[in-house]
């Protein structure tokens, strides 16, 4: 089974012992786009909770932990193959942790291996405001603004590991942090 | 003309275009009924339009790409002064928005 780890490798490592985890699966539940919504909200009122003491705080963090969780569940639901989404997340040290796991199919490994490669080798700031200019350019179907604003915006840590897993068949897993916020001027 | 559903509602009052709530569609293909609200705005030889953005709890990523598209169709047409206002209340206002500053240094970013 052949593995590539694209991003900090340090992140695969991470532990997600006491973490929050959730299992969205095919079938009764009709797995489609608003349940990255719906799963983001919740991950980021649980994990946001203990912060709950300072508005302003309170605000920041549920913030960052809901656009990251969203816009990592949104890749999930659109490029998966039929199958899980396993999703693990918690706080730890003044750091947000999150783990999505799916399958997808080769062809989307190889291009999104591609676009990883390229996006870990430049500026992410420079490289959102290029890719920008280039969607405003093409009208392309999709933005890949995800990733390069989590990068550029808000300093989120990233690793992917790719995973062959059956015929046609890579299981992708993704690890971000997040640095959060914890002084507040109140 | 509204464009609305349970989470978000975005509407023109005169030259103002304004976004409530939580919006975060699928892509740049359910964006475009709002982008050709807003961008109707810029091509109707006003002197100033206005996105009131004061409203806008959350935007995703596609989101984020269609306010870009739409700041760069008002550098494109000079004639046009594009008014975005926006708050520090919620917090992906501050960090992406200035990015809109980047694209089009005559963008009037007005963030309170």
């Amino acid at each position: 089974m052949s593995k590539t780890v694209l991003g900090i490798y340090d992140l695969t490592q991470a532990s997600f012992s006491s973490s929050l985890r959730l299992t969205l699966s095919d079938g009764p539940l009709e797995l489609g786009w608003r349940h990255s919504g719906l799963t983001s909200d919740f991950i980021a009122e649980a994990m946001a909770l203990r912060f709950a003491a300072s508005k302003t705080l309170h605000a920041d963090i549920h913030h960052g932990i809901e656009y990251l969780s969203n816009e990592l569940i949104e890749n999930a639901v659109k490029f998966r193959l039929p199958g899980e989404i396993i999703i693990e997340a918690c706080v730890k040290a003044e750091v947000f942790l999150m783990r999505v796991r799916n399958e997808i199919d080769a062809a989307t490994s190889l291009r999104f291996r591609d676009i990883l490669t390229g996006m870990l080798a430049a500026d992410p700031g420079e490289l959102l405001i290029q890719q920008i200019e280039a969607n405003a350019a093409s009208d392309s179907g999709a933005s890949g603004l995800g990733l390069l604003t989590l990068l550029a915006d808000y300093h989120a840590r990233m690793a992917w590991e790719f995973e062959t897993s059956g015929e046609n068949r890579v299981r992708l897993t993704t690890t971000a942090s997040l640095e959060l916020p914890l002084t507040s001027t109140e | 003309m509204e464009i609305r559903d349970e989470n978000f509602r975005i509407w023109a009052e005169g030259t103002t275009i304004y976004f409530d709530g939580v919006l975060r569609l699928a892509g740049p293909d359910a964006y475009a009924p709002i982008h050709s609200l807003a961008a109707a705005a810029l091509h109707e030889n006003h002197e100033r339009v206005v996105f009131d953005l004061t409203g806008l709890e959350f935007l995703n990523s596609s989101g984020i790409n269609l306010l870009a598209k739409l700041t760069i169709e008002a550098r494109r047409q000079s004639s046009v002064q594009l008014v975005i206002k926006g708050t520090t209340q919620y917090p992906w206002q501050s960090k992406s928005l200035p990015n809109l500053k980047k694209l089009y240094p005559q963008l009037d970013l007005q963030l309170a």
